[in-house]
């Protein structure tokens, strides 16, 4: 277990009201099926996933928080590790969306500035039950700089792409760092990161 | 043989005219037979629910039920009576803040997130889907009207449904869907169990503003609804809804500050459970407390749920009933919780000792099946050495 088997660490969180999803948008993305037999999510939950973006394996931590008030004194602390953030609305449910405006406010507190952020309308697969269309997403998106897509756990809509396209803007960010004067610094600091936390391991 | 003598050990002290509650206490510590009713009536008692003179028993619960059933009238039965009257001086646009449909939209967002949840309560088990026995008859048997999900239920209307007959004739065809089929309304005249819960869950967060109704708290009903509910005992079981109504009244009030966000800092809120917990596990594994803070796993990132929810989905519902045996007999509630977390945690030592940060947080998060009974040996044996 002490072999390296990723480059890069980003950190995710999924954010929203409760009952969107979110909890079946991670579980399709990182077991790559769908139930609807998901008890609510208490605190805090965790995934893990790696993917390979530009030949790089990028190992994702996803946090999956509990969407309730009583629960952001716990969930906010980890705001602050995040490098992605999945704000995730239900397409049926037009309060989940109007307090998308909540939550990004939410973020502003919490995060870090340079957080990426990524709006996700979900159960885009009930179109009958629609209340939220989808221009009003992405205008939403649009007013704040984010972006957008409408997501189907269920129907395995858009759910990679979207964690694809999350981690790929963190890489870009990541990437547009390196390309300055501290390009090496950088790398070598996230190897060493990496083994000392090997070496821990074999404690 | 050992399970028989068990069973008459209970029954020596169920029996007495005057239940000694610390004799229960210990006995029940140790786990209450699964047969006969009897984990029903000892949470009963365990949880201050029936007193222990046996002669007032049937006075008392007759006069709690009765007043259960007053609470269902005052406040799911009647408030939309008004509305079949036709009061003119309180409408749905109403502004003034007595108004009763004012109440009535506030409640709705306190019962939507109630709806929610109990759809999703224990999905493993096909329980709370069935239908209950005991149906409320006046919910019932209103026209769906007084069901409480119906209040909440999403519904759209489709334009393309609108119809054009000849002379100026309109039909609106809607379509209701139903959200979760497995969580299907029963017909008319029957009511499934997880109504019921929705029902006993929206009268506590009425009666009790204060709190109103947290996520986790169907969780911690929904062991106590299961366990009246499937009691053998009929003349006990016809009443599951009232009794488990106050017993989860009771257990919350030793509980509830655990739920409420501005007590997390208090000496009885969450947040002080969780560092008590780290000490203990300081105290009883310095090596797996020194791992963890090197990784800086932190225990709101798994202990959060395991108090908040005194464990209730972390093992299969059987095993809850059993830590609950254990935990409902504790004399300084909830100490033996904590001992059963660094339980827990003292048993994986080898694998959390070896795991970095997400593979040991898995673990934590996902608890691997085991013999329930390995952690309560475990967690006695930590609450021994007495730190």
């Amino acid at each position: 277990m002490a072999k390296k088997t990723y480059d890069l660490l980003f950190k995710l969180l999924l954010i929203g009201d409760s009952g969107v999803g979110k909890t079946c948008i991670l579980f399709r993305f990182s077991d790559d099926a769908f139930t609807t037999t998901f008890i609510s999510t208490i605190g805090i939950d965790f995934k893990i996933k790696t993917v390979e973006l530009r030949g790089k394996k990028i190992k994702l931590q996803i946090w999956d928080t509990a969407g309730q008030e009583r629960f952001h004194t716990i969930t906010t602390s980890y705001y602050r590790g995040a490098m992605g953030i999945m704000l995730v609305y239900d397409i049926s449910n037009e309060k989940s969306f109007e307090n998308i405006v909540k939550w990004l406010r939410n973020i502003d507190e919490h995060a870090n500035q340079d957080v990426e952020k990524m709006i996700l309308g979900n159960k885009c697969d009930m179109d009958d039950k629609r209340t939220v269309s989808k221009e009003r997403g992405e205008a939403i998106a649009r007013e704040h700089g984010i972006r957008f897509m409408e997501t189907s756990a269920k129907a395995n809509i858009n759910i990679e792409r979207a964690f694809n396209e999350l981690a790929e803007a963190i890489l870009d960010k990541t990437a547009g760092r390196e390309s300055g004067d501290h390009i090496d610094r950088v790398m070598v600091d996230r190897r060493q990161q990496a083994s000392t936390s090997r070496s821990c391991c074999n404690n | 043989m050992a399970y028989k003598a068990r069973l008459r050990e209970f029954d020596n002290i169920l029996n007495k005219d005057i239940i000694d509650l610390e004799d229960l206490k210990k006995l029940a510590f140790t786990g209450i037979p699964d047969d006969q009713g009897k984990r029903a009536i000892c949470w009963r008692l365990l949880l201050n629910y029936l007193p222990t003179e046996k002669s007032s028993w049937s006075t008392y619960l007759k006069t709690k039920r009765d007043l259960y059933r007053q609470f269902i009238d005052e406040m799911i039965v009647t408030p939309g009576a008004k509305e079949v009257d036709g009061d003119v001086e309180d409408h749905p646009l109403s502004m003034n803040p007595d108004s009763e449909w004012q109440t009535f939209f506030k409640d709705n967002e306190v019962l939507l997130q109630i709806d929610k949840d109990v759809r999703r309560l224990c999905p493993d088990i096909s329980f709370f889907q069935q239908p209950t026995e005991f149906p409320c008859s006046v919910v019932v048997n209103s026209m769906d009207v007084k069901r409480l999900h119906r209040r909440v239920e999403r519904r759209v209307l489709k334009s393309a449904n609108v119809e054009r007959k000849g002379m100026g004739m309109t039909k609106i065809a809607l379509s209701f869907k139903k959200a979760n089929e497995d969580y299907a309304p029963m017909d008319e005249g029957q009511e499934a169990h997880w109504e019921v819960v929705e029902r006993i869950l929206f009268l506590y967060a009425k009666l009790n503003p204060g709190q109103s109704y947290v996520q986790g708290m169907n969780e911690i009903l929904g062991p106590i609804y299961y366990t009246f509910a499937s009691d053998p005992d009929a003349t006990y079981r016809e009443w599951a809804e009232a009794d488990s109504f106050f017993c989860f009244t009771n257990l919350m009030s030793e509980i509830r500050d655990f739920f409420i966000k501005t007590l997390d800092e208090t000496q009885c809120g969450i947040n002080s459970m969780m560092t008590r917990m780290l000490v203990q596990l300081k105290n009883s594994d310095l090596d797996v407390w020194l791992r963890f803070q090197q990784l800086e796993l932190r225990p709101q990132y798994y202990s959060f749920r395991w108090i908040t929810l005194l464990l209730s989905q972390e093992f299969p519902l059987p095993d809850v009933l059993r830590i609950w045996d254990s935990l409902f007999s504790d004399e300084k509630r909830f100490n033996f919780l904590i001992y059963i977390c660094c339980a827990m945690i003292v048993i994986l030592r080898n694998q959390l000792l070896n795991g970095d940060f997400p593979l040991n947080l898995k673990l934590l998060q996902n608890f691997p099946p085991m013999d329930v009974q390995i952690i309560l040996s475990k967690a006695v044996e930590l609450s021994k050495k007495g730190f």
